[in-house]
């Protein structure tokens, strides 16, 4: 579990919606940059998070426990500290009185106060002494005090909004090490900066934020400047699919364990269209496969799926990759592959109804427009993107809540797919949440509302389409492979 | 176009039933015993016991196995029934009490199959073995006879005109038949024996349709225990032996595909009618039995032949 998480994040000023919901998360041990246009929310989510606003909608978690919001000293005292540009310190005042600005008993222990302000400062080589005033320093310096002052309140969570704004290079380089000093205690950092240069030789992670919305969340390691650029500014990609937004409520909340992967739980809310993407043995495939039941241990909205029976009966369904080898039974019609998971309901006293069969198979044909139109025929019979869509039928003949696609138009010709894509949309629309595990960025960036890239077993890097263009995304995953 | 209705949905339909059809004219010429009503019914009598093993047979291999086991435990289940009934208990019962038996030991078979994942070619051979030495045990290696009156109704009577094995037969078939025809666990074995994975991934309950199948098997084998049982009026210790293969290979005449997945049970039954009908008209004819042993091997590599020719195209 990450060390601060921040949920669904809504906040409106008059009739602007400044933040639309934002995801926002940080492990310990990390420095995670924070960057976007002007405008684009990072200030306001920061503010929130420090308490200084109170947002319309959204949670905090840190550690696992759920912050009160819209507090400041609450969130202080949970060890949420901001290091702004506009320093938080007492000119007039000692090194040593600063560090414990805010905290300072009602009778002074002044000999106390200098030991624990000197071992703290040699601790993290700053080079001056307690007594001075911290009005006499320099910005730079001052800088290093109110760090120091943050780690003498034990925070847990330190964000630099725009720290090196003022500082000269070797100021700016002193504080770099000092961060990553902070770092690698196991601080959480959040680092907000214009310059990216600053973001690239410093963080770790990065997310990208934008009209209020968050673009992505991914490693910085080998990523180019450019594409950091682009999922900041860029265009919004071309030939996307038309998807409704995700209806708001009640979201799916799911849970994967097991499989070799870390342990993960996201909510998917009723439409949305979430895309894994990562490169073979990455783990994605073992997330679809375990919340159906077929490994590991999946659970929806805390209830177990510990087979395909108990799955589809929680409204799950798998479209399996191999469509010949998992799919469909080949030798068997192709109505009575799109009956089988449902044969239960055409049945009554344990004889299936003919007629209430031959209907639905029917129906789907015509849903989804499979060619021949003759539901007798053996499954096997059919070409592979009219098979595709007879494994899709027998999905959708389940009326699923949550319906997961492994590689769903792998051999299958460019119009069938297209078919496909637009038929997942209208899904999507009618609610149905999806989660689909390919191999191949370009489908995901045209058909999900989220992708997750997964790498060894973890998600690195979380995307948000329509503004994140291939290049970006292939290299992430690519990347994944090192 | 005639070659246009060849399709291979009409063949393997009907093809059968031409075979059966040109069998039985060949015979009407080459012996005037053959097409005559007493006959007919013999040859139905005959073929009772092994359509009725090759009918649960069908349903084990339609789900993708095998069930060597059928002939020790239909040996069993007589043995069972006979000696309950000579011990004194009322007969009804003790015939309940064989077929049971054999009903608990395709439960038994079934359960290792399904849910200890073994090989059903393995254990049942297991089973052919072991059903064989407890019958021998519980027999003690001699026959049981000296029947009650139940017992050679179900062997020798008739009911309206009609010898009660064949009445047995013929109500196992439509049995048979509704059950794959009809009902979602016929689906679920031909799912199962299609594609395993598959069915597994649609919510099949694959373990359980399997114990079932194995369970079915022991009950034609306990229905088959009873019929053979009264039409010797005895139980044989050795009763059954090598019945498992001419079951297997009724089923296989009959359009049953080994792998799975495919068969029927009027193809089953056909199957059985062709082997009986063959037997019988050898008889007639006097062909000497060893000639009979390979005329049937001979038919039951033709029939996969053509089968295969067919589903090829």
């Amino acid at each position: 579990m990450a060390l601060l998480e921040m949920r669904g994040i809504r906040k409106r000023f008059g009739g602007v919606e400044a933040l639309k919901g934002v995801d926002f998360a940080v492990e310990a041990g990390e420095i995670h940059a924070l960057v976007g246009e002007n405008g684009a929310g990072k200030s306001t989510l920061m503010k929130i998070l420090s308490g200084a606003l109170a947002p319309d909608g959204g949670e905090v978690w840190l550690s696992g426990r759920r912050l009160r919001l819209g507090s400041v000293q609450e969130a202080r005292r949970q060890g949420i500290v901001m290091v702004y540009q506009e320093l938080n310190l007492a000119p007039n005042l000692s090194v040593a009185e600063n560090l414990s600005l805010g905290r300072l008993p009602l009778f002074v222990d002044r000999k106390r106060l200098y030991t624990r302000a000197r071992i703290l400062l040699e601790e993290l080589d700053l080079g001056f002494t307690p007594e001075v005033p911290v009005g006499v320093l320099e910005v730079g310096q001052q800088t290093l005090v109110a760090v120091a002052q943050a780690l003498s309140q034990e925070a847990r969570i330190l964000v630099f909004d725009e720290a090196t704004a003022a500082l000269s290079a070797r100021e700016a380089e002193r504080l770099f090490q000092l961060v990553k000093e902070l770092r690698n205690r196991g601080l959480g950092i959040v680092w907000i900066s214009h310059r990216l240069e600053e973001v690239f030789h410093l963080a770790d992670r990065v997310t990208v934020l934008r009209d209020g919305q968050r673009v992505a969340t991914l490693p910085l390691s080998g990523l180019k400047p450019e594409a950091l650029v682009e999922l900041m500014v860029g265009k919004r990609e071309a030939g996307r699919l038309d998807l409704p937004s995700p209806k708001a409520h009640p979201p799916l909340h799911l849970e994967v364990r097991g499989g070799g992967l870390e342990p993960l739980a996201f909510d998917l809310r009723p439409g949305e269209i979430l895309g894994l993407a990562g490169v073979v043995g990455s783990g994605r495939s073992a997330v679809v496969e375990i919340l159906f039941g077929l490994e590991g241990e999946g659970r929806v909205n805390g209830e177990p799926l510990r087979s395909p029976l108990e799955a589809i009966r929680r409204g799950v369904f798998l479209v399996p990759a191999d469509r010949k080898a998992q799919g469909l039974i080949l030798g068997l019609s192709a109505r009575a592959n799109i009956s089988l998971p449902v044969l239960r309901e055409l049945s009554f006293g344990g004889v299936v109804s003919a007629s209430r069969e031959a209907a639905l198979a029917r129906q789907w044909f015509q849903a989804l427009g499979i060619r021949p139109q003759d539901p007798e025929r053996p499954a096997g019979t059919f070409s592979g993107g009219n098979q595709q869509k007879l494994v899709l039928a027998k999905a959708l003949a389940t009326r699923p809540r949550l319906l997961l696609l492994a590689e769903p138009t792998r051999g299958v010709d460019v119009a069938a797919r297209q078919e496909i894509y637009a038929l997942l949309a209208t899904w999507a629309r009618e609610g149905v949440a999806q989660i689909v595990s390919s191999g191949d960025t370009e489908e995901l960036l045209l058909l999900c509302h989220r992708i997750f890239v997964f790498r060894k077993g973890r998600v690195v890097a979380e995307f948000h389409p329509p503004y994140c263009s291939e290049e970006v995304v292939a290299h992430v995953v690519g990347t994944a492979q090192a | 176009m005639l070659w246009a209705r060849l399709r291979p949905e009409f063949l393997a339909r009907y093809g059968l039933v031409w075979a059966l059809g040109i069998l039985v004219l060949v015979l009407s010429l080459l012996s005037p015993y053959f097409l005559t009503p007493s006959n007919l019914l013999n040859i139905l009598r005959q073929v009772s016991i092994n359509a009725i093993l090759a009918l649960g047979m069908t349903v084990v291999i339609l789900k993708g196995g095998i069930d060597l086991s059928v002939g020790s435990l239909l040996a069993l289940a007589g043995a069972m029934a006979a000696g309950l009934a000579i011990a004194g208990l009322s007969p009804v019962l003790a015939m309940g009490l064989g077929i049971g038996v054999a009903i608990a030991l395709g439960v038994l078979q079934g359960l290792l199959v399904a849910y200890a994942g073994l090989p059903p070619f393995i254990v049942t051979l297991a089973g052919l073995t072991a059903f064989r030495g407890l019958t021998l045990v519980y027999t003690d290696g001699r026959p049981i006879t000296g029947l009650p009156e139940p017992f050679l109704f179900l062997g020798n009577g008739t009911v309206l005109g009609m010898p009660v094995p064949v009445m047995a037969m013929l109500l196992f078939l439509l049995l048979t038949h509704f059950l794959l025809r009809y009902t979602a666990w016929g689906r679920y074995l031909y799912a199962i024996g299609g594609n395993e994975e598959a069915a597994r991934l649609s919510g099949v309950p694959v373990a359980p349709i399997k114990v079932f199948a194995y369970a079915y098997s022991g009950l034609a084998a306990g229905l088959a225990a009873l019929v053979l049982t009264g039409r010797l009026n005895s139980a044989q210790p050795t009763a059954g032996t090598g019945f498992e293969l001419d079951a297997i290979a009724a089923a296989v005449v009959g359009g049953t595909s080994l792998a799975g997945g495919r068969g029927t049970a009027w193809g089953t039954f056909l199957g059985a009618l062709i082997i009986g009908v063959l037997n019988n008209g050898m008889n007639l004819l006097n062909v000497s039995a060893f000639y009979q042993l390979i005329a049937k091997g001979v038919v039951i590599v033709l029939a996969l032949l053509v089968d295969r020719l067919v589903r090829r195209r």
